[in-house]
């Protein structure tokens, strides 16, 4: 089982992303978090400054009512089952 | 030979010195807290070398030697050198070396050979601790055993007269008006306590309760009660689910709370929870209080107040709100630690007097009721929920629970004015019925504040203002809320946080009993809350008391013209209401929140209050 499983709820990734506009910054966010494994995501907060974005990006690991994995199996140092 | 002293502390011979060009403010607080324990101290200058620093260290014999070091250039070298001197000059022989500083990870302290290293959160008692051979459990922070009374000692005096007398004449017409009418929503509320004493000792009569309940049900509840259908997006909560909730109960007791945090204790903190879950509920109730929540406040789906009727048994809910029913609460309550005040919200539906019997059956401390909000900005027929909303306040004075009144109708448009005349005239019946109503006014960003630009030039005015004007009417409880800051946060989770902290600061540092805060996603709308979103503005808010401290927050002229304004506000829709000798017709006519302001008289409950046989 995969050490997201222990996240309570979701998993925030806060950066700075280099590019042109919000959108594009935007576009890039939902990518990183797609890269990250994160198929729940959105951007919680966006905003253009200078060089780039001042980005928050939200992947939610378990929404309320989902089926939760906090305690299944064990979780090894490398992310595999014990 | 040491000899204790009579504090029990054995007196220790500690060095302290920098490896830094100057002083390390680090090393002088540990010095004063050695010194205040009893400690013999010595404390060497900046810029000595390496080889100084042993010499000197040396021939002061100490117990201890605690080198500091805050830049991290060469460090890991300067560290090694300094164990090697020590070692040759036969140092460790007596004293233990400990190195600390900005610079300084404990983990690389221990590799290069020193007995023990303090990174830069390390707090100063760590060190003092160390020195006597104690072990401080840096999570070891306390938090209150007992609830606080948020009441306590309030006289609930008219203290300005002339509003005292307009509210007392129109909240009395509007209990007599009540008294003789009653509602599905009454039936039920009484059924429920029947229900219930009979659920275990008689299921036959539970059963045929049961029928009556459901025939007085409306809408996905009827037809759940009828069929066992379940209500939309709702499902059934599993055994493992209530397995987890148990497991946090159970360790509830040792609860872990952060130091940094201590600073809440003294504070009545609320936060909200409702995330649908009960389960996800309790995590969230978990860490608030950790983090140092002193309330929370259970938020239910709006669908629940527009259904005649709540259901029984504990659901999951997959949207905003937790289902109100009795085993949900006492699920939730597992996670409630001592000391922690719980809030079930009665305020604004078709449920209102039943959510009372609820809470109460759950062993909640607070409600919340307002007839005038959930007339005008949350649906309700104004003529069913005043005669709900005075049975909802018999049930709680009848239960000794205090309620909230509040007053969210100012986000729809409604002037405070308008809205604390309302709060008023609810909150007096609540005396009059014997109840410990405590007002609620909004502290926020609201459209009145923006349209008259009461703030526009600061956000302390025109809530300063409201705490003025409400503190000279009545002496009773304020609770700001609910919760303070609406409107001014954005979807930054830093911007969300400070407006959160500073308003919640401003409400305490004017005279609050409690206030209401939300989480840093409060502008967030894409997503459930999270629950680092939780821990951010509880963060924010006790940082934000250590900053203030008694210090004060100082309001312009502007807020005492505003208080006197609001004042004269209130007394002018109080006379057109006491004018008008009918409460409920004021409230369809718009004496106290109009169309043109953005109120509108709900629908749900139209026509379902009849006159008491």
């Amino acid at each position: 089982m995969s050490v997201k499983h222990r996240i309570l709820d979701g998993c925030d990734v806060e950066t700075f992303i280099l590019c042109n506009d919000v959108e594009e910054g935007k576009t890039l966010g939902l990518r990183l978090m797609a890269e990250l494994g994160f198929d729940d995501a959105d951007v919680v907060s966006c905003e253009m400054g200078g060089p780039g974005v001042r980005i928050r990006l939200r992947g939610y690991v378990y929404r309320p009512s989902a089926d939760y994995q906090w305690y299944g199996p064990e979780v090894e140092q490398d992310g595999t089952h014990a | 030979m040491a000899h204790t002293r009579s504090n029990g502390i054995e007196p220790r011979k500690v060095v302290l010195a920098p490896l830094d060009p100057v002083h390390d403010v680090g090393l002088k607080l540990i010095r004063r807290k050695l010194v205040e324990r009893g400690h013999h101290v010595t404390l060497l200058p900046p810029d000595l070398s390496i080889e100084e620093i042993v010499a000197r260290a040396k021939a002061a014999d100490p117990d201890f030697v605690m080198i500091s070091r805050a830049l991290s250039y060469g460090i890991s070298e300067l560290l090694a050198k300094f164990v090697d001197l020590a070692d040759a000059a036969g140092l460790r022989e007596k004293a233990k070396l400990v190195a600390g500083g900005l610079s300084m990870k404990p983990v690389i302290a221990q590799e290069l050979g020193f007995d023990a290293g303090f990174g830069p959160d390390t707090p100063v008692e760590a060190a003092v601790a160390y020195v006597e051979g104690r072990e401080l459990d840096l999570l070891g922070g306390s938090r209150r055993q007992e609830k606080p009374d948020l009441t306590a000692g309030f006289t609930y005096k008219f203290l300005d007269s002339e509003i005292g007398s307009l509210c007392t004449a129109i909240a009395q017409q509007l209990i007599d008006w009540a008294n003789k009418r009653t509602s599905p929503g009454i039936q039920r509320a009484q059924l429920r306590v029947e229900m219930e004493s009979q659920r275990q000792a008689c299921p036959e009569a539970y059963s045929r309760l049961r029928q009556e309940y459901a025939a007085l049900s409306s809408g996905e509840v009827k037809e759940w009660y009828l069929t066992g259908k379940h209500v939309s997006h709702t499902r059934p909560i599993t055994q493992k689910e209530a397995d987890y909730i148990r497991s946090l109960a159970k360790n509830a007791g040792n609860l872990v709370v952060p130091r940094s945090q201590e600073v809440l204790n003294d504070r009545n903190v609320f936060v909200q929870y409702g995330t649908g879950c009960p389960v996800m509920d309790a995590y969230h109730i978990n860490l608030s209080i950790a983090w140092g929540a002193r309330g929370v406040v259970h938020f239910d789906p709006s669908w629940g107040a527009r259904n005649e009727g709540l259901l029984e048994e504990a659901w999951s809910h997959e949207h905003d709100g937790t289902v109100l029913t009795l085993d949900n609460l006492r699920l939730i309550k597992q996670g409630i630690v001592p000391g922690i005040l719980w809030q079930v919200r009665a305020h604004r539906g078709l449920n209102t007097p039943e959510t009372v019997v609820l809470a109460h059956l759950s062993g909640a401390d607070l409600t919340k009721i307002n007839i005038v909000y959930g007339s005008l900005a949350a649906g309700t027929d104004p003529e069913r929920l005043t005669v709900d909303g005075v049975e909802a306040m018999k049930l709680a004075a009848k239960y000794n629970m205090p309620y909230d009144v509040v007053t969210n109708e100012e986000l729809a448009g409604v002037p405070a004015a308008k809205a604390f005349a309302g709060m008023l005239i609810v909150a007096t019946a609540g005396v009059l019925l014997g109840g410990r109503p405590i007002l609620q006014p909004l502290f926020a960003n609201s459209p009145e504040g923006m349209i008259t630009g009461y703030t526009e030039h600061n956000f302390i005015d025109f809530n300063v203002a409201k705490m003025k004007v409400l503190s000279s009417i009545i002496d009773a409880p304020i609770w700001p809320g609910a919760p303070v800051g609406f409107l001014t946060q954005t979807q930054d989770r830093c911007q969300s946080s400070v407006m959160t902290a500073l308003h919640a600061a401003l409400a305490l540092n004017s005279g609050a009993t409690a206030v209401t805060i939300a989480s840093s996603d409060e502008a967030y709308a894409g997503g459930p809350i999270t629950a680092p979103a939780r821990v951010d503005t509880l963060k924010a808010t006790a940082a934000a008391f250590r900053f203030f401290g008694e210090g004060g927050i100082r309001p312009t002229q502007e807020a005492d013209k505003i208080a006197e304004q609001l004042r004269q506000g209130i007394v002018e829709v109080l006379k057109q209401v006491a004018a008008r000798g009918d409460f409920v017709a004021s409230l369809y006519e718009g004496d106290l929140g109009n169309k043109e302001d953005g109120a509108y008289p709900g629908r749900s409950g139209k026509g379902t209050v009849t006159l008491k046989q």
